[in-house]
């Protein structure tokens, strides 16, 4: 009966997972206004943001740690206030830090949570073998989990949220705390689970978003300001470069300031000391226009003595530092 | 309801686990066990030479009372001084390890939680109880004369009792995430129901009676005299129900705080 209708579910066009209007207060701190998307099967997404900009709050509310002030939650067309046993059963949850019973056996709590999920009695050990297997911890099954290592712990954490099979995974910063070459497995597990299910994960990492994830987010003060694929988030700042310009010392800021600024397609002006008393000015221009070569000419007219001047590609993170600024991209609002 | 046990074992074997646990359980032992011998040794004492205590005196010269009514008084003192390291544990602890949020998210309801450590907890305090039935034959070894009636219904008290109390602990534990707030907040509440008792003895009155009908020794007495009154039984099931509910109210409460 239960199969029945999560068969039909699936046969159902409809997204996995979508998030209506969600507001969330803490007292009188907005930390999510009015957040809306969308997560399809097989998708994974990417959630950035800078800390408290409300990314945490977003995946307890979607883990069904505690509801939203406003707005709906719905998985698999399961509202997560109205059913949310039903809807806890289509997730796995893995928390920004990954706490677990110290005092139990890894392999004892793998079967408690399966327990806890509802695996059923006949293929119970296989799948907790199984999951176990998948991240790992072959080796340390009767290992207590407060005498392992952290990125073992991790490891632990993963296996919990994979327990049941979820269709979606909300992994809060997964890799941090792992070395180099564990970060590369649980990547490349990431990818693969990524295949039948829906993803949601938030990091840090720039590198990684653009590594795994198909679509990103991006979020700041509990709104989200931009989404769509890493290349179209480039796409739409693809018209702007970066330009610095380093002059030899501090005497001459004022006046190269004051010549920037008067020159028409220089945005953003910043200027900063860099070593042995440089001065880098920093400011983004449009693509199509090379403003370098008047630069150089107008400060040598003025006498400032430019010794570097170098024009740089916007990447993933200077998107999101320039989002965090402005608000929002132009031509491409979420 | 399978989550409740599963939930509920998790609890018990935790219980095992720490060294807090063990330690309780020997204490436990210890402790009853001075009292019997005490209790014992000194009705043997009056048995030999009553005139000296003057008769008039002592309620009961029998010996199932003289023992084990007094022996299980001397319970619910103790179960004052234990219950609050039995409880604090049991919601503190996972607040504090931050445990409590995965368990949240799975597809568990608030009452299977709440009710599932409450029944582990209850699982422990009863296994707790297992030793006290040794004394039972210890008494009888020496040659005591036992009335089966009042020793049953005493346990019977006892055990619902401890429940009553163990319920008021868990719901102080969901209030906090220290364990040592959890255990002193336990402590006030049941010494504040204990103090209703000593309202009946210095008051008379509408007071004594209201306090009297409050105070849950008042209600444990009748069980340690051999007395089994729908009553009490009432009462200490509503103190337990009613601490439950308060305990699963303070765990939802995340829902609107953070």
């Amino acid at each position: 009966m239960k199969d029945d209708m999560i068969a039909s579910e699936k046969s159902n066009p409809s997204p996995l997972v979508r998030f209506e209007n969600v507001s969330k207060k803490y007292g009188r701190i907005l930390a999510l206004n009015d957040v809306s998307f969308e997560i399809k099967e097989g998708e994974i997404i990417g959630f950035l943001g800078p800390n408290g900009a409300g990314k945490t709050t977003a995946m307890r509310i979607l883990s069904g740690f505690f509801p939203p002030t406003q707005g709906r939650v719905r998985i698999k067309g399961a509202d997560f206030f109205k059913h949310p046993k039903k809807a806890k059963r289509f997730l796995g949850y893995l928390p920004e830090s990954v706490n677990l019973y110290p005092d139990m056996k890894v392999c004892e709590y793998l079967k408690f949570v399966a327990k806890l999920k509802g695996v059923r009695r006949r293929d119970f050990n296989v799948h907790v073998r199984g999951k176990m297997e998948l991240c790992g911890l072959g080796q340390v099954g009767h290992r207590l989990i407060g005498r392992l290592s952290k990125g073992y712990r991790q490891r632990v954490g993963i296996a919990q949220a994979l327990i049941g099979d979820p269709a979606l995974l909300i992994l809060d910063e997964p890799t941090t705390g792992l070395d180099p070459k564990q970060i590369t497995e649980i990547r490349e597990l990431i990818r693969a689970l990524g295949h039948n299910r829906g993803i949601i994960l938030s990091t840090h990492i720039l590198p990684e978003v653009s590594m795994l994830c198909h679509r990103v987010m991006m979020i700041n003060q509990g709104r989200i300001i931009a989404s769509g694929t890493v290349r179209e988030l480039e796409s739409c700042l693809k018209d702007r470069d970066g330009v610095h310009v380093v002059i030899q010392s501090k005497q001459y800021e004022e006046a190269a300031l004051r010549l920037l600024r008067a020159l028409p397609g220089v945005e953003g002006l910043k200027s900063c000391e860099a070593a042995r008393g440089e001065i880098d000015l920093s400011f983004e221009t449009s693509y199509a226009e090379d403003l370098r070569p008047r630069i150089t000419k107008l400060f040598v007219e003025h006498g400032i003595p430019v010794v570097e001047i170098q024009r740089v590609k916007l990447a993933l993170e200077e998107i999101f530092l320039h989002l965090l600024k402005e608000g929002k991209v132009e031509g491409k609002p979420s | 309801m399978t989550k409740l046990f599963v939930i509920a074992r998790r609890e018990f074997t935790g219980c095992f686990h720490s060294w807090l646990g063990v330690m309780m359980g020997v204490l436990f032992f210890l402790v009853t066990g001075v009292f019997f011998v005490i209790l014992v040794l000194s009705y043997v004492k009056i048995s030999m030479d009553p005139r000296q205590f003057g008769l008039s005196s002592l309620n009961g010269i029998n010996q199932t009372q003289f023992v084990f009514s007094s022996f299980f008084s001397n319970l619910s003192i103790i179960l004052l001084f234990f219950v609050p390291l039995l409880t604090m544990r049991s919601f503190a602890e996972e607040k504090r390890q931050e445990t409590l949020e995965l368990l949240f998210t799975y597809p568990l309801s608030d009452f299977e939680i709440v009710a599932g450590k409450m029944l582990g907890i209850v699982w422990f305090f009863e296994f707790l109880l297992v030793p006290l039935l040794g004394y039972l034959a210890v008494f009888r070894w020496i040659g005591g004369e036992l009335d089966w009636g009042p020793v049953l219904s005493g346990f019977l008290g006892f055990w619902l009792l401890g429940m009553a109390y163990l319920a008021a602990g868990v719901f102080v534990s969901s209030l906090t995430r220290s364990t040592v707030v959890s255990a002193i907040g336990t402590f006030s509440v049941l010494v504040v129901f204990w103090v209703f008792e000593w309202v009946t003895e210095i008051s008379d009155g509408v007071w004594a009676k209201i306090f009297g009908a409050l105070s849950p020794l008042g209600h444990y007495r009748h069980f340690t005299l051999g007395i089994v009154d729908l009553q009490d039984v009432v009462y200490f099931l509503f103190f337990f129900l009613y601490f439950l509910y308060l305990a699963i109210r303070s765990v939802e409460t995340r829902n609107w705080k953070s």
